[in-house]
């Protein structure tokens, strides 16, 4: 029973001594008196909470934080019955739904703005919509759009041709005569002026181009086509070929094969490559038709990179074909090449008019 | 817990290797922490005489002591004599910024490091954490949440003269380990 009264004793005191913090210590019995001075220093007993929060705080992340934020969190710890980390964490991540939701308050208010939000994401929504409808179809009306498909199919290299060729720097033309075969690469060019004796290991002359090229056979190494008959000649040009040109092919044009001719894809031949390439027009009259189609071109991309000798190969009518024509013709390739070398190539270019 | 004044040559080998393993990777700061988390707040409370301001405070020595541990040079001194000095700096600051006529803390390093108050009060803060589960829930909340005796029985579901006893209990345990401790 003492011992009950001294509980009571002490706990009195140390009622008075929280409530009062700045008062003179009460008087109590000599008993007390040791446990009054230890329940004094616990008034600033640390809370072992903080205690871990800044442990973690100094080993988790380095940076220091704002001294003030204790005391914004034991406010919450004193208002709360709740560990103190707990109350931290719920204070940032309220739940909408979930346990203590109802600890929140309810606003009118919130409610009317969050729903006009809503309302005007999807007016805004709806607006665009119709807006993009709208457009389009103003586009339509007016025929300026279109697509345009462009391609540069590859053809079988069984048809190659060259660029032409020249002869060996004689004073006349090329004489009459038929052309030796035609050969990747040449190995004995045609002759025809004889200045030296025959050769111990004869063999054939020969032009660089297509080897599929077939020509008329004559006696006489020459130009078909020449009528200069008496005096041999394998033309004014030069680089082992027969004719004016450049090269070890026939003709008047370089880097061999036929004169005027021009390579097709494959086999070695690289396909040109449009590099600018700007749209063509719609005609009014396909435009007012709504007409629709592909037109497909043949022309032959040069080594400048320019496209020549433009043909409609499958027309779509309608003004249609010379749009095309006329917007190809002002395209730049990068050009087709053979061994590493620019070559004029033959392709075939497809040229879609659609309307969206 | 050991005095200040006790710490043989073993256990000052230990802390400096405890020092050197930290500023290598501050992830190791948690055994220095651990050792003198209470003589700092202990220093600190003496001086501000508030549980909140002395935790602000506690918080600010020893992120200044992380931040500045690459600096720290080792001069046979204990570390805790260190943070102390950082403490004392914090507390001036502290009080200069509230522009209070107080008496600022002029200890030297040395003499911080022995103030027989602060080891004290740091034991028994120390002490606490050792009582019996029901005796230590008490004391924490009589003492650090100020709840009343009746708060306190009813999150126990006990009676309010079964609290005054546990608290009775605790302050005397308290007492005789602190008889105990200092002989």
């Amino acid at each position: 029973m003492a011992s009950i009264s001294l509980a009571d004793q002490l706990d009195d005191a140390i009622e008075m001594m929280i409530a009062e913090p700045d008062s003179a210590p009460p008087k109590v019995d000599l008993k007390i008196g040791e446990l009054l001075g230890i329940a004094a220093e616990l008034r600033l007993l640390p809370d072992p909470a903080f205690r871990a929060a800044l442990r973690a705080e100094l080993l988790g992340q380095n940076n220091p934080a704002p001294a003030a934020v204790y005391s914004d969190l034991r406010i919450a710890t004193a208002e709360a019955e709740v560990p103190w980390r707990e109350q931290r964490d719920g204070a940032i991540l309220p739940t909408l739904s979930g346990e203590g939701y109802g600890n929140y308050p309810f606003h009118l208010g919130n409610i009317a703005i969050s729903m006009a939000i809503h309302a005007a994401v999807i007016a805004v929504i709806a607006v665009a919509g119709w807006w993009m409808e709208d457009t389009s179809r103003a586009h339509r009306d007016s025929g300026g759009i279109f697509v345009m498909k462009i391609s540069v199919p590859p053809l079988p290299a069984d048809a190659r041709k060259g660029g032409g060729g020249g002869g060996g720097n004689n004073a006349t033309p090329a004489s009459k005569g038929a052309l030796p075969r035609f050969a990747n690469e040449q190995l004995t060019p045609p002759t025809i002026v004889v200045r030296s004796e025959p050769p111990k290991l004869a063999v054939d002359p020969t032009l660089v181009g297509p080897p599929e090229l077939t020509m008329p056979t004559m006696s006489q190494i020459g130009d078909p086509l020449s009528k200069i008959l008496s005096v041999p000649s394998t033309g004014y040009g030069s680089g082992g070929g027969i004719g004016d040109g450049r090269g070890a092919g026939f003709g008047t044009g370089s880097s061999g094969g036929m004169s005027g001719g021009a390579y097709r894809v494959g086999g070695g031949v690289s396909a040109p490559r449009a590099i600018y390439d700007p749209d063509p027009e719609y005609s009014d009259e396909a435009r007012q038709a709504k007409f629709q189609g592909t037109v497909v071109l043949w022309a032959v991309v040069g080594v400048d990179g320019r496209a020549r000798g433009i043909r409609v190969a499958r027309s779509l009518g309608m003004g249609l074909d010379e749009k095309a024509v006329a917007a190809v013709g002002g395209w730049k390739f990068e050009p087709g090449r053979k061994g590493g070398v620019p070559v004029p190539v033959q392709v075939t270019i497809e040229v879609s008019f659609r309307l969206l | 817990m050991k005095a200040l004044d006790s710490l043989n040559v073993e256990d000052r080998n230990e802390e400096r290797l405890q020092v050197e393993a930290a500023r290598q990777d501050p992830a190791r700061f948690a055994e220095l922490y651990e050792n003198n988390f209470e003589r700092v707040y202990a220093y600190v409370a003496r001086r501000v005489h508030d549980r909140q301001e002395a935790q602000d405070l506690t918080s600010e020595v020893f992120h200044e002591a992380l931040a500045g541990l690459p600096r720290f040079e080792w001069r046979g001194m204990p570390f805790v004599a260190w943070l102390l000095g950082i403490a004392s700096n914090v507390v001036s600051d502290r009080w200069q910024s509230k522009a209070q006529q107080k008496e600022v803390a002029t200890e030297g390093v040395e003499e911080v490091g022995v103030e027989d108050g602060i080891e004290k009060r740091a034991m028994l803060y120390q002490l606490v954490d050792a009582l019996p589960a029901d005796q230590r829930q008490v004391i924490l909340w009589r003492f650090v949440e100020q709840k009343s005796l009746r708060e306190i029985a009813a999150k126990l579901e006990r009676s309010e003269g079964a609290i005054k006893q546990l608290q009775l209990r605790a302050l005397q345990n308290l007492r005789e380990q602190m008889r105990s401790s200092h002989g």
